[in-house]
């Protein structure tokens, strides 16, 4: 909204509630991109961040898929790490501390998480609720992926068919509930279906308390010249710069369908108004992910970024950019310029 | 020492050889205490494409804050590199990963370099005429032609210093394995201890180095190059898995070049 009297606003309120949770910032960092927070120590002030989203963490640690495992692409990189993570136990002792202290400073720490069949999933919720509790707390959500390949199901992703993500949601939440935790249950979709809208719904009936969109898209590279798939697996997930339309779209689509639980919008942000893009699309908040690989202190100046895009165009309060997208029938302005 | 991200700027990039050449930077104090084999993750003002930063080891670090990278444009990001005009600016990354074993006078180190892997091994060398151990190494340097041999002023200033060309046109005809092996021959026939081989170069390059210490009883380090995003341990992607007898290897079968290495003992790592 733009303040009465058209000035700028002498500061900007930057916070907003997502799924229950207050955060004093809309900018996060995605999955995978940020380690478990502390590797960042020194190279930005983590806790101004608006939160972080962990490594997907799974029930046992994991090793992770054979070398090469990402390649670059235009204005991206695909990559297929395997979902290496230290597994629930090693996440409790060794990376929660850390993290707890991060809450502790006001920043909204998810667990990103999966399980490799149905019963995993559950597990690895029930595991992660209770070990937080035991030990005094310190996470916000947990960040259910739900784009893992089912062993049980010829390795089809969880997440493409609406009734099985509603089902394993179901279970996850009444987990969640029965062990009396307060996590909220994000569930971070995949973009490699039809129909993003019938999946979003099928997740909200389940009970999740958020969306989380996107995830990355499934692609390959080639090396003609050897005639050679570029990264070992083949297949990988692309993101960066490239996949920001594709995102873009999927959360304006979630947003326009009045899916009843707020979006959280990730795919190739870099910038404070791309950011601003995924707010005005429907997002509540925003994940950083690749950017942080070319540059540490990416999600940082995104939100240095945010702030000032909304004191450049007298936005008083962040949250009011929330779904703000004008689609009235003007001429958009020239986009190729 | 723990990395500081910064911005440098170029003040001038010399020509060497067919598309080799040196970045010297400014504005990199934060780099003073980088050791030889030590990397930066390093991108130029060039938008969002390519997207990544690219890992180059040092080849030196200068008085009043500056550096220089050897570099050999071999891709794109290297390519915009080489196109780079005093004045540019660079984000850095750095300093990162683990050196090579510092110069002692309790060794006597061969210092084998393949091509552009020269750098770090200059490095090296200049830390051990520096320590005063400069007759305590030699290096041993081979490239495919002599146009590729660049910086060899540099290296003779420092140490003994062999050659090999894949064509001949300098040194010993061939791979750098030749006058490799004549050294450890020669230093064998004295009845000396195996010296320790300090290894940059192409992945086969130093596979092959690998096989002629296995033969030797040599120790032996390399200095690899991953496929890097990050270069700080978060990406996951520079992976290569340790040797089945590495220590630990069965609770991790993976190293990751940025933060365990770059700079590996042989027999701990696959490539
Ligand atoms: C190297 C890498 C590892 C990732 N690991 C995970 C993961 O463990 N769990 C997950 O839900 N998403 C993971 N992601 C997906 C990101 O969180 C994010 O959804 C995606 O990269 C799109 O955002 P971006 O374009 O800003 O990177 C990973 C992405 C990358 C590039
Ligand atoms: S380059 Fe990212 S973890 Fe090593």
């Amino acid at each position: 909204m733009v303040s009465p009297d058209g000035a700028a606003p002498a500061a900007v309120d930057l916070g907003v509630s997502y799924a229950g949770m207050s955060l004093k910032n809309p900018i996060l960092t995605a999955s995978g991109t940020f380690g478990y927070g502390q590797e960042l120590e020194g190279l930005l002030d983590v806790a101004s961040l608006g939160g972080l989203c962990t490594k997907g963490i799974s029930p046992a640690r994991r090793s992770g898929n054979p070398s090469p495992r990402i390649c670059e692409t235009a204005s991206g990189m695909i990559n297929s790490i395997g979902l290496e993570n230290v597994g629930v136990d090693g996440f409790l002792d060794a990376k929660l501390p850390y993290l707890a202290g991060l809450t502790r400073a006001g920043s909204s720490v998810w667990v990103n998480f999966f399980g490799t069949d149905f019963d995993g999933y559950v597990e690895c919720a029930r595991r992660l609720a209770e070990g937080v509790a035991a030990r005094g707390g310190g996470v916000s959500a947990l960040e259910m992926n739900i784009s893992c390949p089912n062993v049980h199901a010829g390795g089809l992703e969880f997440g493409t068919d609406p009734a099985v993500a509603r089902k394993l949601v179901r279970a996850c939440k009444d987990t969640l509930d029965a062990a009396g935790s307060p996590l909220r249950l994000l569930v971070k979709l995949t973009p490699n279906i039809t129909d993003v809208v019938a999946l979003a719904r099928a997740v909200a009936d389940g009970g999740a308390d958020g969306i989380t969109l996107i995830n990355t898209l499934s692609a390959m590279a080639i090396d003609a010249r050897k005639r050679r798939p570029r990264i070992a697996t083949i297949f990988g997930g692309l993101s960066g710069p490239a996949i920001k339309p594709v995102a873009l779209r999927m959360v304006y689509q979630v947003h326009r369908a009045r899916v009843p639980i707020p979006i959280c919008g990730i795919g190739g942000i870099t910038s404070g108004e791309d950011a601003a893009e995924f707010l005005l699309a429907g997002a509540s908040c925003v994940q950083v992910g690749t950017q942080s690989f070319a540059e540490p202190g990416a999600a940082a100046r995104v939100l240095a970024e945010l702030t000032a895009f909304c004191r450049e165009t007298r936005v008083a309060r962040v949250a009011d950019l929330i779904g703000a997208l004008d689609t009235g029938d003007t001429r958009p302005p020239a986009c190729i310029t | 020492m723990s990395a500081s991200a910064f911005t440098a700027t170029l003040i001038e990039r010399i020509e060497l050889g067919p598309h080799v050449f040196v970045l010297r930077l400014g504005g990199c104090e934060a780099l003073a205490g980088t050791q030889p084999g030590q990397f930066v993750m390093m991108r130029g003002d060039w938008g969002r494409d390519p997207l990544l930063p690219r890992a180059f080891s040092l080849l030196a670090v200068l008085p009043g804050g500056e550096v220089t990278v050897l570099i050999k444009a071999a891709g794109r990001g290297t390519a915009l590199c080489e196109r780079a005009a005093p004045g540019a600016r660079f984000s850095v990354l750095g300093p990162l990963g683990r050196a090579f074993p510092a110069p002692s006078a309790d060794r006597h180190d061969l210092l084998v370099a393949g091509g552009v892997g020269l750098a770090p091994i200059l490095m090296q060398a200049d830390a051990a005429a520096l320590a005063g151990h400069a007759a305590r190494c030699e290096i041993v340097y081979g490239a495919r032609t002599v146009a590729d041999l660049v910086l060899r002023d540099a290296c003779e200033a420092r140490t003994r210093t062999h050659y090999s060309t894949d064509d001949g046109s300098l040194g010993t005809p061939g791979r750098v394995t030749e006058p490799l092996a004549a050294r450890l021959r020669a230093i064998a026939a004295t009845g000396a201890p195996p010296p320790t081989l300090l290894v940059c170069g192409p992945n086969p390059m130093m596979a092959a180095v690998r096989t002629l210490a296995r033969e030797h009883g040599a120790p032996c380090w390399v200095s690899l190059e991953g496929e890097m995003a990050c270069g700080y341990g978060v990406c996951l992607g520079c992976a290569v898995a340790a040797a089945p007898g590495a220590p630990g290897a069965a609770e991790r079968p993976y190293r990751y070049v940025c933060k365990d290495g770059p700079v590996f003992p042989a027999e701990h790592v696959e490539w």
